[in-house]
């Protein structure tokens, strides 16, 4: 189980809101924390999956898709904050993330 | 390396990206033009466009009609801008778009070819029971598994991606097996709003008697090359082009391997030709060296 330090979580959120300002062609300081992920910026479950893929590589994290798939059905998230708060649970579960509830 | 551009067709609209009408505006395009060209081919009235018009969003021909039209809308704008491909390929029924964009069929005889096709499978799509479903997170191997194990029926049509697939059958096993995705760890699986269920080997039984229309049409040579997406070949003659719409409509295809044939021919600039950005978002994990550029910034 990965320790999440504050610098882990500025890492997270920083690649996070790039990654969206990219993906949805906008500028960083129109994304926030509350941002609707569907509504706001037209995400979607393969945005998703690419962020996890980002991170995967990122912390060399032992993780199945399927595991965390499972994880996200039960728990969705809809906003940027829940989607950071996501991925550092999945970074600090990795695929023992079902465990955790 | 030579930088070659592609121009890629989506089937159909799943959202509007809401630049459509703007984009088709700011270049001076008479989108009714398109419509009542399709309308004369076809003695049908195609009603004027707008992102609200329910005959678009509830009647599966004419929302093929409608992507068919706005994709070659888009193409000639691109093409009159100076933007000619080097290659081009059209996603399912997008083939019909890419066709006319490769010179190789008139914008009439694609609403046609779109109709004929649509008519001659309408005893199987009118009984309502067959359907399609689009998987995402599960991987083809565990697909493969899910319906083995419980709708053997069932095929998996199409492979969008490292991550995103296809499946086409009847109905219940269509939905059957999304929800068999869901509990197995799928990031999204959800029903497609078609009842035909394209590229399965329900359609099969109909391949002589779209050849038979298909040979019925003029046909020509492709002047810009297309590439497969049965059998990943590049092709421009009238032969090949005949062969290409029986087997899209017929035949399982590969949108994965059809980019990856893209990209290996050095295609790095690849636009979309089509409203909303499906094809943008499947080519998030198909991995190379090139860019999807947007229409809407030219």
């Amino acid at each position: 189980m990965a320790q999440i330090t504050d610098k882990t979580k500025d890492e997270v959120k920083e690649v996070v809101f790039d990654f969206f300002a990219e993906e949805c062609e906008m500028e960083i300081d129109e994304i926030s924390e509350d941002s609707n992920i569907i509504s706001d910026l037209d995400g979607d479950s393969l945005m998703f999956l690419e962020l996890i893929e980002i991170f995967k590589k990122k912390y060399n994290l032992n993780i199945e898709l399927k595991t965390i798939g499972k994880y996200a059905v039960k728990n969705p998230v809809q906003t940027i904050g829940e989607l950071i708060d996501m991925q550092l649970l999945i970074i600090e579960h990795e695929n023992n993330i079902l465990e955790i509830e | 390396m030579i930088n070659k551009t592609a121009f890629i067709f989506p089937a159909f609209i799943t959202e509007f990206t809401r630049n459509e009408i703007e984009f088709l505006d700011k270049n001076s395009t008479d989108f009714n033009d398109y419509l009542h060209k399709a309308s004369v081919a076809l003695n049908i009235d195609l009603p004027e466009f707008s992102y609200n018009t329910d005959v678009y969003k509830t009647d599966e021909l004419n929302s093929q009609l409608l992507a068919y039209l706005l994709s070659c809308a888009f193409s000639d704008i691109l093409q009159k801008k100076g933007i000619i491909p080097d290659l081009i390929a059209g996603y399912s029924m997008g083939i019909y778009a890419s066709l006319y964009a490769a010179k190789s069929i008139t914008i009439e005889d694609g609403a046609k070819l779109i109709f004929s096709a649509y008519n001659l499978v309408n005893n199987l799509t009118g009984t309502r029971i067959y359907g399609m479903g689009a998987i995402i997170g599960l991987s083809t191997k565990d697909v493969g598994n899910l319906i083995q194990d419980s709708a053997p029926d069932l095929e998996i049509i199409n492979i969008n991606n490292e991550h995103s697939l296809v499946i086409a059958g009847k109905k219940d096993d269509v939905l059957l097996v999304l929800a068999k995705a869901k509990e197995e760890g799928a990031f999204s699986a959800a029903e497609l709003t078609v009842d035909t269920p394209y590229h399965s080997k329900y359609l099969l039984k109909y391949s002589d008697r779209f050849e038979n229309l298909v040979n019925s049409f003029s046909i020509k040579e492709a002047v810009i090359p297309v590439v497969s997406t049965y059998n990943q070949r590049i092709f421009t003659q009238v032969s090949d082009v005949k062969k290409e719409l029986i087997f899209n409509l017929t035949r399982k295809i590969n949108w994965y391997k059809t980019m990856q044939k893209l990209i290996e021919n050095n295609v790095n600039e690849i636009y979309e030709c089509g409203a909303g950005k499906d094809l943008k978002k499947i080519s998030r994990f198909i991995e190379g060296d090139y860019k999807m550029k947007s229409i809407y910034k030219i």
